[in-house]
């Protein structure tokens, strides 16, 4: 599609710079509930996001409505959102960055893969896990593919194309028996199929479940923990959240003033590699600008904040590639952490451990956590760590410290890199942490 | 917007290979959306929500889709599409399609088309203002106000053609207080299902920003909570958010007819302490999770879900009712066309009791108040929840002796309903968006003044036993 006739508008309205963003997205997904498709949704979407410039002030708008009589009223909301726009920050309309590393991510296998396929690695999985023991009483298994499609387009004559897929296959099993019921679950995320380890995977989500069983809170104590890698990658999300430039210049960032000093324990290296091959890759920005791969904190050594175009004009430096545009102003964000791995498997860290406990899911984040600052208190589960191994479940307990004495008190990490939706992670061993339970 | 000839086509290719229900959603929605960050209007943004989502139903299978193509070849595409999940003949042609004549409750008196970006600015200002000006130690304020025009269309393989418009609004505001060691924020968000009338007549913006810096100021200094078991005293109004959280998750068709719940097949059994009765009323004028129709075109319901601590109903979608034999009751709620519909929530609170708050408090010799409560998330397959406390106090001997922060309350649902000993006499609701699996939707908790008699608190403070 032919967007000119909007920039066309746009200056006949006196918006000076305009940027469009379209995205396409084609989505599948699938439940699979008692051996039936329970439900099967497809979906084929297009929307677009605008901003656009007059003067210094700034208006949005975003629409899924690609009618050709609608541009005028859209370009008219843009100018009347744009003339009530008084913010100090500045939006920056880009020309372009000198090099894009663009790669071929997209993996047209999976689309190609059949709809009929796809259920049947599902069914197998419903299947093998439903068999695993007597004790599960129900399998969901729920796939979920994407492909989208991304256009950036802005007055200054910049284009940019990207195009990327992935699947995820998720399973939830519920055992138990009429005294107790447990839930676990866990998933794989990818674009190639072939990865998918069924025996593997169902031997996982079981074990999740099934190792619950019989689990009550533990002694109210401090322990020395080993939190895996959902949980240490949830932290890290809120731990990330202050080294971005904008929390750090408005003043609700406890990583102000702290640029190449020592924030984490010399055990953690966290990169952002939007440049890696996979489902993280990406090689623009939402402001178009290139992205690379960096070290956000070396051997606790706090590297960089993280800029978009505004705030790093702020500090006189160059945007890290990191703008993100939800529905409005753009703000900052990163599309693939990792938190660099150590050399001890999990058995070698619960050795280690010797006596504590072992934090395998944390519930409440978006409410126990105190992103300003960091002070947590969640609902936890996990199991016990006796004479180096994983013993007893643990439920109905609640972990609380503070966010930034965990990184710092992080005396391990191990090599069991997990692949979750924020990025790269794998468990670490933490010196202390505060348990309530019975 | 479609022609009904089109609908009948569409809804008559669905059915093609054998589904014995088909609907078409369709949605024509406007959300306008003002921030403000320390009195600058740091962003004004218009969205444009716009598209069909179609549901194909046989038997205890459903198959859905969506697009934002709506011309005649957009929506047979989808619809061939999807029937090509079945494989049996046609059971069922649609041969007419009427319009229902639904309610026009809930109709704002100030459209919000009619309340200019400036005027709503201006309005914002104040509250921001009495926010920042409380105290030296608010360094940040945010605010912000949505107005939601949606505007829905239903055509279902019954014949029929329902449509309702919904107009929201709603305000947010967030302070951050610092004394150079500690950062404490705080918010709120009044909203409701009525025009500007309502931020003109029914809230005083002054006094929210007040509130809201009061809060975050206290909490500043407020020491660590203690952990440990213990009575908690649930303030009304948001409070709710553990009955919502704790119960009413647990009583949606989606989880209770899949035996996926702690409440499947208990209708009839005591489940909460016999001084407990609740509702989800869907049909309160002006209320933020009201809608005349739900999102499958039927009229909305009070339904009675707890009386005196028995279960009584359960909220119940029609494709959900199909597994567990019930009749849908207006509970079928989505985010927007690209979710399929489910039982969710409206409005759902615990009704008034006869104890007033300072009895309650009068009546309780140690245990943790939790005035106003944060959010929180529960496991509907074991009822455990969580919820955050947001301003919280120590009661001894009978009064409030000092603030506390960082609290949690833990616990599992069906435990913490039958161990709730006083319930208030001033029932309040307030305003939330509720994520499950058919997207966010507008619900209001609620619930009077209740006290729990025993409840694990999680806290960074002392532990007590």
């Amino acid at each position: 599609m032919n967007y000119s006739v909007y920039f066309q508008k746009a200056k006949d309205q006196g918006i000076d710079e305009l940027e469009l963003s379209i995205t396409s997205t084609k989505k599948l997904s699938i439940d699979v509930f008692r051996g039936e498709i329970e439900s099967f949704s497809s979906s084929l979407t297009k929307a677009l996001q605008a901003r656009g410039k007059i003067g210094n002030k700034v208006g949005y708008v975003n629409s899924e409505n690609f009618d050709r009589k609608k541009v005028d009223e859209l370009i008219g909301q843009i100018k009347e959102n744009a003339e009530n726009n008084n913010s100090k920050d500045e939006c920056i309309i880009f020309k372009g960055s000198e090099k894009y590393t663009k790669k071929i991510v997209f993996n047209k296998k999976l689309e190609e893969t059949s709809v009929d396929d796809k259920i049947a690695l599902l069914k197998e999985i419903e299947h093998k896990a439903k068999l695993k023991d007597s004790r599960i009483k129900d399998v969901t298994v729920s796939y979920q593919e994407e492909q989208s499609e991304k256009v950036l387009e802005n007055s200054y004559g910049l284009k940019l194309k990207d195009k990327s897929n992935y699947f995820m296959i998720y399973c939830s099993v519920v055992c138990g028996d009429e005294n107790e019921t447990k839930n676990g679950g866990d998933y794989i995320l990818g674009n190639d199929l072939s990865i998918c380890n069924v025996d593997d995977f169902v031997d996982r989500v079981c074990a999740d479940a099934l190792d619950q069983l019989g689990g009550e809170p533990c002694d109210s104590k401090k322990y020395k923990a080993v939190f895996n890698p959902s949980v240490t990658i949830s932290l890290l999300n809120f731990f990330i959240h202050n080294t971005i430039a904008e929390e750090v210049q408005k003043n609700t960032s406890l990583l102000k003033d702290k640029l190449n000093q020592l924030v984490t324990s010399k055990k953690i290296t966290i990169e952002e590699r939007p440049l890696d091959r996979g489902i993280f890759f990406r090689y623009f920005d939402d402001e178009g600008v290139a992205t690379y791969n960096k070290k956000i904190i070396d051997k606790g050594i706090l590297k960089t904040y993280l800029y978009n175009l505004a705030t790093a004009k702020k500090d006189g430096c160059a945007s890290t590639g990191n703008g993100y545009r939800g529905s409005g102003k753009v703000g900052t964000s990163t599309s693939s952490l990792t938190i660099r791995p150590g050399k001890k498997s999990l058995d070698e860290l619960f050795a280690k451990v010797g006596n504590g406990i072992y934090i395998t899911d944390v519930a409440g984040l978006h409410a126990g956590m105190n992103a300003q600052s960091g002070n947590f208190s969640l609902q936890a589960n996990g199991y016990l760590i006796e004479n180096g191994k994983k013993t007893k479940p643990v439920c109905l307990i609640t972990i609380a410290g503070n966010l930034f004495e965990v990184f710092k008190n992080v005396i391990e990490v191990g090599n069991d890199v997990k692949t979750t939706f924020q990025g790269f992670c794998p468990s670490v061993v933490v010196k202390s942490i505060s348990v309530s339970g019975k | 917007m479609i022609s009904k000839n089109l609908a009948k086509d569409v809804l008559n290719a669905c059915l093609e290979t054998g589904g014995d229900f088909a609907e078409i959603f369709i949605e024509d929605t406007v959300k306008d959306l003002i921030s403000l960050d320390n009195g600058n209007c740091e962003q004004a943004t218009t969205n444009y929500v716009y598209g069909a989502g179609i549901r194909i139903l046989k038997g205890l299978q459903s198959v859905y889709g969506y697009t934002n193509d709506l011309s005649r070849s957009g929506l047979m595409n989808l619809a061939c599409n999807l029937s090509k999940s079945f494989h049996d003949q046609r059971i069922k042609t649609v041969n007419e399609i009427k319009t229902v004549r639904v309610g026009k409750s809930h109709q704002p008196k100030v459209p919000y088309e009619n309340v200019s970006k400036k005027e709503r600015i201006d309005y914002l200002l104040k509250g921001s203002n009495a926010c920042m000006n409380y105290d030296k130690k608010i360094v940040r304020v945010m605010i912000g106000f949505t107005s939601t025009n949606q505007k829905v269309y239903i055509f279902n393989s019954d014949g029929k053609f329902i449509r309702d418009t919904r107009v929201r609004g709603r305000c947010f505001i967030n302070a951050i207080a610092s004394n150079g060691v500690a950062i404490e924020s705080s918010g709120e968000g009044p909203g409701a299902l009525k025009g500007f009338e309502f931020f003109n007549d029914e809230i005083d913006i002054v006094k929210v920003g007040e509130d809201v810096a009061r809060v975050a100021c206290m909490l500043l200094d407020a020491k660590e909570c203690p952990s440990g078991k213990m009575p908690v005293i649930i303030g009304n109004g948001f409070g709710g958010v553990i009955f919502h959280e704790a119960c009413g998750h647990s009583l949606e068709a989606s989880s209770v007819s899949k035996n996926l719940s702690v409440f499947s097949n208990k209708l009839g059994t005591q489940i909460a302490s016999s001084i407990v009765s609740a509702v989800d009323d869907g049909t309160i004028e002006g209320a933020w999770g009201s809608e005349n129709v739900d999102d499958e075109g039927h009229k909305t319901h009070r339904n009675l879900l707890i009386k005196n601590g028995v279960l009584n109903s359960y909220l119940v979608d029609s494709f959900n009712g199909r597994r567990m034999n019930a009749h849908e009751n207006g509970a079928s709620r989505r985010e927007s066309y690209k979710f399929e519909p489910t039982s969710r929530m409206s409005n759902t609170f615990i009704l008034p009791g006869k104890s007033t708050p300072e009895e309650i408090i009068k009546a309780t010799k140690f245990g943790l108040y939790a005035k106003s409560m944060g959010g929180g998330s529960v496991n509907p397959a074991t009822g455990e929840f969580n919820f955050a406390v947001n301003e919280a106090y120590i009661v001894e001997n009978g009064e409030i002796a000092y603030p506390v922060k960082g609290a949690t309350l833990i616990g599992s649902g069906k435990d913490v309903l039958l161990k709730i000993d006083m319930v208030g006499n001033d029932l309040k609701r307030a305003q939330g968006m509720c994520g499950a699996a058919s997207g966010s939707v507008p619900t209001d908790v609620g619930q009077p003044t209740i006290r729990v008699s025993e409840m694990t608190v999680g806290g960074r403070g002392e532990k007590l036993n």
